[in-house]
């Protein structure tokens, strides 16, 4: 027992061991006697390395070749190329971005919106619209899909039948180019964001009553000390949400395989669906390896981005 | 020896031919492997054929593994039920997985498996099992769907095509005289669709359509209009898109129009609702579309599941005068064997004991298929079915696709273009001048 | 006055609520509805049978419902007036809604793999499920709580590919899978599932929690490693293994891109393939579409209403703060 009591341990990671600096053979006697530690890790380090860190990998390497199925060559930036000028890649790309920037803020701001809400109210109502609003969130995306596109129905679809009330023609909905996206984009839109309004609730919770005692007696009405309390102390969770739902949203796939297919056109083409046809329709397995880095670093820049702006206003 | 000589004898018993095979089978032993000697399992993907009476569907090919077995021990049959719907981009993903069966049935012209995947050599050709005597009874067309560069990489079981759907009962409550003999031009086509779009309870509301199908890559119900005036996707020698010629951008607009100026084909004529659109002919509780084109299997369906008083017609002639149809050629292909020259003859000689003349006529009794044997043909399976047999008559009538290895892709530019035509957003010429741009890329 | 405003902001916030709450909840209803809607039904007094399941408008609730009852109250009338023949007429109309009402779930279970598909939803989700709550546990309580070269190390690289979207490691997780030979496997499903490294990460932030002290008193008493494991760590960490445990399970239950991949024989899938499958089929009809959607919806729903404020801390412990 050389080593740092065991009750001393600084909290959260944030501890940097001192191992380093000892020499080697004292690295070799502390793996040693820790063997145990390293038991308890292995199965997922064995799982880890082939499933996960091996493939990471192997991607970049394949998004260089031109595989085939008995032997692949090299290519070089071949497919990076190809990736840029395919019609339906920057067509994925505008579609993928649009639906982001719509989804995300309105997901966001209504769960801000609804959770707030939600958090005036007594705690059986709290519970009761918390389970309302996470239950679409807990079925799968298939059957949520499924109905989705029976609701868009041309004939005997429901949002045909309300536009109807109103004297409007019905609309074909998924089968134009000109509604089809932006009928996905409500779909998600009309998808309580269930995450987002959990963990506002959450971080609601914790913020302390005498901030808001104090800005009553300042005369603030329930809407500013919304506004100029609640809010800029929620921004830790906006962010974490922003984050979240933006690389949930670029990943946007099993709506376009139920619903349309990335048609008409490619009016509805999303970046994965479009790594997910280049790969398992077309099996043109490095061309869309290199699709998916470029999906990888336009979620890295987007986050990012996010990351600084929501941060740095604070 | 004896259960050598057994087992040639099952061979040529299941072929159906005499000395040739047996010749054939001595003389190549060496080389080709000898299917007695091999110990092992073989896997077969299928799809779901008609029912039994307990409702199985996989019931033909597991009575036909029983036997097989039975006859050969040591030979394991190992069968992956696949759906339909799924098996062209299932086959596709476990050919790229090199998780391939030894056995699927493919319908090489279609986009499943391709010249691509025959150039790369994951599927076996069949040469060495299958002699020119034996091709002898095996239709000649069925025979080229499967024949790339000289060498033959399937044994076809069937032929389908597409036909005309009427519904009778439709065309009587409209008082339209349905074709004779199924044969009708395109304008004959035209006044009985917009005769047949009426508005039964007079509501404002149109309750039957004349004609509705769907357009999707990798379905093809809709091409044969495209054809009409003589056209076709690709020239001779597949370098060059050609379904930019204008009769063939007036046979697509004349098609599109059937709903965008004439109104006689519902909203979602054009669509991608494959389901939805054969729900809208045939289901009891529907039946909003007087006349859909379909594959044979769909003549079945009419027949079984979902009875309706229906007859088979052709597609219209157009400019060209002689009506068209696209018609596919199913059958049993082998997949790449690595090496083990016993396990492809047992592959090779399984294939043929379900491919003999007495199950295809089976399967075409049952199964709504056409036969791609000669002699299944002559011993006449649709003499109680006029409708398929009408339907059997149309054969000649079948264009092929292109076989081109990038096909499935040329498709797809074509496919998405076309969806365009019919939503109403670009005309004929347009989408078409569009997708000759794509598709000229791809044939380079 | 000032009480009276208050109460009216109340009421607008409930019915802004309950709309809203409406309206995320529709899809959900329109799934059972259509599944219990009367699909065909001819009284006497119509020319040709009628589906309510694609009827326009929309029927909004299962008509099988009000009929039955019609029928019902009919029968009893036929009855007291002593017409045999109309009370069995009418008794026979009743026994055909209800017949139909349930039809489409009996033929998914009877004519198509449902049950198998049901079976295999359950079991890879319960077997993925216990493992990572071992695995991960195992693999978090030594990121917390162990020092040992190397440790930081390995925490980061697991950690950073958190950020990595899965649809990178699509192609070549295939690739992987086929040369493992596990194509159309059930292991293809279970292996890169229990490779998932949200749950080490959330297991480590839980087991920071557990006093030191304690096991360090399990130590002195010369428990082994193992055994501090299994009798200290695992009960204490009960709360964050309930909330990881929903999640796996959750997120297995509803996979669907990677199932559609690597899935090839139909007495393999999982619910969502199944039901894609369904949807693709031509002869599926709506009704019966939404019926397999029930089936995959109700277990979900079940292990959401039993196990929600895990739910809660799940979420919240997810989130926490880098």
């Amino acid at each position: 027992m050389t080593q740092v009591p065991m009750g001393a341990v600084p909290k959260k990671g944030e501890e940097k061991l001192k191992i380093r600096k000892r020499s080697n053979q004292s690295i070799w006697k502390q793996m040693k006697k820790n063997y145990a530690a390293y038991l308890f890790l292995l199965p997922k380090l064995v799982l880890f390395t082939l499933f996960v860190a091996i493939p990471v990998l192997w991607a970049f390497v394949l998004s260089f070749q031109e595989y085939k199925i008995f032997g692949s060559e090299f290519a070089g930036l071949q497919n990076y190329i190809t990736v840029f000028q395919s019609a339906a890649f920057m067509a994925a790309l505008k579609n993928t971005l649009l639906f982001t920037i719509v989804t995300v803020p309105f997901g966001v701001i209504t769960a801000l919106i609804g959770a707030s809400m939600i958090f005036a109210l007594g705690k059986v109502s709290q519970s009761f619209f918390r389970s309302a609003f996470y239950l679409p969130t807990v079925t799968s995306m298939v059957i949520i899909a499924m109905v989705w596109r029976w609701m868009y129905n041309y004939d005997f679809g429901l949002f045909n039948y309300i536009l109807g009330w109103f004297g409007v023609d019905p609309i074909n909905w998924l089968g134009q180019s000109s509604t089809a996206l932006w009928a996905l984009i409500i779909m998600q839109c009309l998808i309580p964001f269930g995450v987002g309004i959990i963990m506002y609730l959450a971080s609601m919770g914790s913020i302390s009553n005498a901030l808001y005692e104090a800005a009553k007696i300042d005369g603030a009405g329930s809407l500013k000390q919304w506004w100029h309390i609640t809010v800029p102390l929620l921004k830790p969770t906006t962010l974490y949400l922003v984050l979240l739902s933006t690389i949930g949203s670029f990943q946007v796939f099993t709506q376009i395989i139920m619903m349309t297919g990335g048609g008409p056109g490619n009016a509805t083409e999303t970046l994965v669906h479009l790594i997910y046809k280049t790969g398992f329709r077309d099996f043109e397995f490095g061309l869309a390896a290199a699709q998916s880095v470029v999906l990888f670093v336009i979620i890295l820049i987007f986050s990012v981005i996010q990351f600084r702006v929501l941060r740095h206003d604070e | 020896m004896s259960k050598m000589f057994r087992k040639s004898v099952l061979t040529v018993a299941s072929v159906g031919l005499a000395a040739g095979v047996l010749a054939g089978c001595s003389s190549e032993a060496e080389e080709t492997g000898s299917a007695e000697e091999f110990e092992g399992t073989i896997t077969i993907w299928d799809g779901p054929r008609w029912p039994d009476k307990d409702d199985n569907k996989f019931h033909w090919l597991e009575q036909k593994i029983a036997e097989y077995e039975e006859a050969n021990e040591g030979i394991e049959i190992e069968m992956v039920q696949v759906p339909w719907a799924e098996m062209g981009d299932k086959l596709g993903v476990a050919i790229a997985g090199k998780g391939w069966p030894d056995i699927a049935p493919v319908d090489i012209s279609g986009s499943a498996v391709s010249i691509d995947h025959i150039e790369q050599g994951v599927v076996e050709p069949l040469d060495a099992y299958i002699d020119d005597e034996a091709k002898k009874d095996f239709y000649e067309n069925a025979l080229d769907a499967y024949t790339y560069d000289g060498k033959l990489y399937g044994i076809p079981n069937s032929i389908t095509l597409h036909t005309m759907l009427l519904n009778l009962d439709l065309f009587e409550e409209a008082g339209v005289t349905p074709p004779e003999n199924g044969k009708w031009t395109y304008d004959e086509f035209l006044s009985a669709a917009k005769e047949l779009t009426f508005d039964r309870d007079d509501d404002g509301k149109t309750d039957v359509y004349g004609f509705s199908t769907y357009i999707m890559p990798g379905y093809y119900e809709a091409w044969p209009f495209f054809y009409k005036n003589g056209g076709s996707p690709l020239n001779e020698d597949m370098t060059e898109f050609t379904f930019d010629d204008p009769e063939t951008v007036q046979a697509i607009q004349d098609l599109a129009d059937l709903k965008l100026t004439e109104n006689a084909a519902p909203e979602t004529h054009g669509g991608n609702d494959v389901g939805g659109t054969f729900q809208a002919w045939a289901n009891e509780e529907q039946r909003t579309v007087a006349m859909q084109p379909w594959a044979t299997w769909a003549i079945g369906a009419a027949q079984g599941a979902y009875p309706t008083n229906f007859m088979v017609a052709e597609y219209p002639a157009g400019d060209a005068e002689e009506a068209k149809t696209i018609g596919g050629v199913g059958g049993w292909t082998m997949f790449h064997q690595d090496g083990d020259a016993n396990k492809k003859a047992a592959v090779a000689d399984f294939m043929q004991f379900i491919s003999t003349t007495d199950e295809q006529v089976t399967m075409a009794q049952n199964y709504g298929v056409f036969p791609a044997r000669i002699s299944a043909a002559e011993k006449d399976p649709f003499a109680e079915n006029p409708e398929m047999a009408r339907a059997m008559e149309m054969s000649e009538q079948v264009v092929m696709l292109p076989r081109h290895p990038e096909w499935r892709k040329i498709d797809e530019a074509i496919q998405t273009e076309l969806q365009l035509v019919f939503n109403g957003e670009k005309t004929a010429e347009q989408a078409m001048a569009d997708a000759k741009v794509v598709v000229d890329g791809l044939l380079e | 006055m000032k009480n009276q405003s208050k109460r009216v902001n109340k009421l607008i916030i409930y019915v802004l609520l309950t709309i809203f709450a409406v309206v995320s909840l529709l899809p959900l209803y329109w799934v059972f509805s259509t599944s219990l809607q009367l699909s065909s039904y001819q009284s006497e007094d119509m020319e040709r049978p009628v589906s309510y399941v694609d009827s326009n408008p929309p029927k909004l609730y299962p008509m099988g419902i009000p009929l039955y009852f019609e029928h019902w109250g009919e029968a009893r009338e036929a009855d007291k007036a002593g017409n045999a023949e109309e009370e069995a007429y009418h008794r026979e109309m009743m026994d055909h809604i209800v017949d139909n009402t349930f039809s489409s779930f009996v033929s998914l279970f009877q004519k198509h793999d449902v049950g198998k598909w049901f079976f295999n939803s359950v079991y890879i989700s319960v077997v993925v499920t216990v493992g990572i709550l071992l695995i991960d546990s195992m693999a978090g309580y030594v990121l917390a709580k162990k020092k040992f070269p190397g440790r930081n190390l390995i925490f980061w690289i697991i950690i950073s590919t958190m950020m990595i979207p899965g649809q990178v490691t699509l192609v070549p997780l295939f690739i992987m899978v086929g040369n493992l030979n596990l194509m159309d496997t059930h292991w293809a499903l279970i292996l890169p599932d229990l490779s998932m490294v949200f749950g080490v990460f959330l297991m480590r932030q839980f087991m920071y929690s557990i006093p030191d002290e304690l096991l360090e008193a399990s130590r002195m008493d010369g428990a082994s490693e193992w055994r501090t494991y299994w009798t200290i760590v695992l009960p204490l960490a009960k709360p964050g293994l309930a909330a990881l445990g929903i999640f796996t399970f959750m997120n297995v239950w509803n996979s669907f891109l990677w199932p559609i991949i690597v899935l090839n024989s139909a007495e393999l899938y999982t619910l969502p393939v199944g039901l894609k499958t369904l949807q693709d089929a031509n002869l599926a009809s709506f009704k019966l579409l939404m019926s397999g959607a029930a089936v995959a919806a109700i277990p979900m729903i079940i292990v959401f209403i039993l196990f929600q404020r895990y739910f809660v801390k799940g979420l919240t412990l997810g989130g926490v703060k880098e």
